[in-house]
């Protein structure tokens, strides 16, 4: 059965769409036709390869490369995995807060697939490094540019997936990153007046 | 299949070949800066040593080239440029692998390289497998010069060439139609024999790029041109025998030139030697850069220029 599903190259369009339609990517993962949980995973995997390389392809290269290349790419991916469904449980918090019904599976699935325009950083930054043209600058402006691109995919999925507006599915897939900054501010905060109580003291 | 679904196979199918393509990158990056046999110790910041490397036959190649790498004596050049404006750079070790060029390249190197010196920067030259003619008119402009015992070395004199096809033309039935200007316009002509003035004049522009060699020769080292003179007749040596006439200073590998220069510019033993670096790429990039470049391909096909002088060992 895996082999007919993927002789039937449908799984193609879960990329095709998180490159070129957001919401029919959505569509797809609503309809559980084909199955895309497992599928998924395989762009958090791929991203943390290409991160891998890209980053040695950057920095002095040495023999730890052949260890990072053969299970460091494991931690890193179970890094991004972490991230994700930590970010998908705040964000399926944020949704049920604007009334909306919770769907944490649906938006694993949904922010594993906006990662996947991540994985051109290695091609396009590879390009800069070749010619020696400025490619630090162009590394981190092409990481930035295909972040926000990760970033209006996982958007419009969510306007998609609630029928909500773009504003409000904005604030829903930022909400993570504002609580846990605001977290780590008043983290900060605490230990600061903690650590002055402590040398006055 | 679908055609979209056809573009995203051949898009994932190119994203797998540069992840390979970077992985091998990579890899050679790391063997083929490991037996390079060039020790670099401790950080690389800091002052420290730069390396200049003249390899090959040295020529004027001042074009960016089939794929805009800079090679020849101009990138020679604008590397000695980049460790003059590099405040990092105390000392310049310039290694010689060359059997010399052409008369205007090797003055080029020589001239820069004496700019350096004067600027107080030590140079140590370094002398490989062969550095002769212009390779050790090079080195000449350096503080201090290194050989190993088995380089070969020393080869003053200069040297033009030109292939006499007249008997072979008339042969095979051939011959050239010659519309000149001047009588001298086609001197050094393959097509016929060389007349006696023509050789007078040839033997006038060799006979000033050597007094110009041997005078730079002489500054270089310190010594006068009638010192220089009774060995500078073309011979080769082995860097025993410059030692013994003194076209040298020293016996010693790679590393001893680095720790020369290093003490010269007194800075510690484990001071960082600043290399040039090329990634695999860009190597296999100039070789091909070599294949398809246009002095290859007008040697090929035999239009290289004929008016060549060069202060080169032709064996």
């Amino acid at each position: 059965m895996i082999l007919s599903e993927i002789r039937s190259m449908r799984w193609t369009d879960f990329f095709m769409h998180a490159l070129l339609d957001p919401r029919a990517l959505y569509r797809m993962v609503g309809r559980n036709e084909p199955r895309g949980f497992l599928l998924s995973f395989a762009v958090p995997a791929a991203v943390a390869v290409v991160d891998i390389i890209t980053h040695s392809l950057f920095g002095r290269e040495t023999s730890f490369f052949y260890y990072k290349i053969t299970y460091g790419w494991i931690l890193w991916f179970l890094l991004i995995f972490f991230r994700t469904v930590v970010a998908a449980a705040l964000m399926d918090m944020a949704s049920q807060f604007f009334g909306y019904k919770g769907n944490i599976r649906e938006l694993v699935i949904v922010l594993n697939f906006s990662l996947f325009p991540e994985v051109f950083i290695l091609p396009l930054a590879y390009i800069f490094k070749i010619f020696r043209f400025a490619p630090l600058f162009f590394y981190i402006l092409i990481s930035m540019g295909l972040t926000v691109w990760s970033a209006l995919i996982a958007i419009q999925c969510i306007s998609e997936m609630h029928s909500a507006s773009i504003g409000r599915s904005a604030v829903i897939f930022l909400f993570p990153i504002l609580l846990i900054g605001v977290t780590l501010i008043l983290a900060f905060i605490l230990l600061a007046i903690l650590g002055v109580g402590y040398f006055v003291g | 299949m679908d055609r979209n679904r056809k573009l995203l196979i051949s898009i994932l199918a190119l994203l797998v070949l540069s992840a390979v393509i970077a992985i091998v990158d990579i890899s050679i990056n790391m063997q083929y800066k490991k037996p390079s046999g060039i020790s670099i110790s401790g950080p690389r910041i800091g002052p420290g040593v730069g390396i200049v490397r003249i390899e090959g036959a040295i020529e004027m190649v001042s074009s960016g080239g089939t794929f805009g790498i800079r090679q020849g004596a101009e990138s020679i050049i604008d590397r000695l440029s980049d460790l003059e404006g590099n405040s990092s750079i105390r000392a310049v070790v310039v290694r010689i692998n060359s059997p010399g060029g052409t008369v205007a390249a090797t003055q080029e190197i020589y001239q820069k390289l004496w700019r350096l010196r004067k600027k107080n920067i030590p140079l140590v030259a370094s002398l490989g497998d062969v550095a002769a003619s212009g390779g050790y008119y090079a080195a000449s402009a350096c503080n201090y010069i290194m050989a190993d015992f088995g380089t070969i070395t020393g080869s003053i004199g200069v040297i033009a060439l030109s292939p006499n096809l007249k008997k072979l033309l008339e042969k095979l039935g051939i011959g050239m139609n010659v519309i000149k200007s001047g009588k001298y316009k086609d001197i050094l002509s393959s097509f016929r024999d060389m007349t006696p003035a023509e050789r007078e004049l040839i033997q006038q522009i060799i006979d000033s790029s050597y007094r110009k060699f041997l005078k730079d020769v002489a500054l270089g080292r310190n010594q006068n041109e009638s010192d220089i003179a009774p060995i500078a007749d073309g011979r080769v040596m082995n860097g025993e025998t410059a030692l013994k006439y003194k076209l040298i200073d020293g016996l010693g590998t790679f590393e001893d030139a680095l720790d020369k220069a290093r003490q010269m510019a007194g800075l510690s033993p484990d001071a960082p030697v600043y290399d040039e670096s090329k990634s695999p790429l860009q190597e296999l990039l100039l070789n091909l850069q070599g294949m398809l470049g246009a002095g290859s391909l007008y040697r090929a096909a035999g239009y290289e220029n004929s008016y060549r002088v060069e202060y080169r060992w032709e064996p």
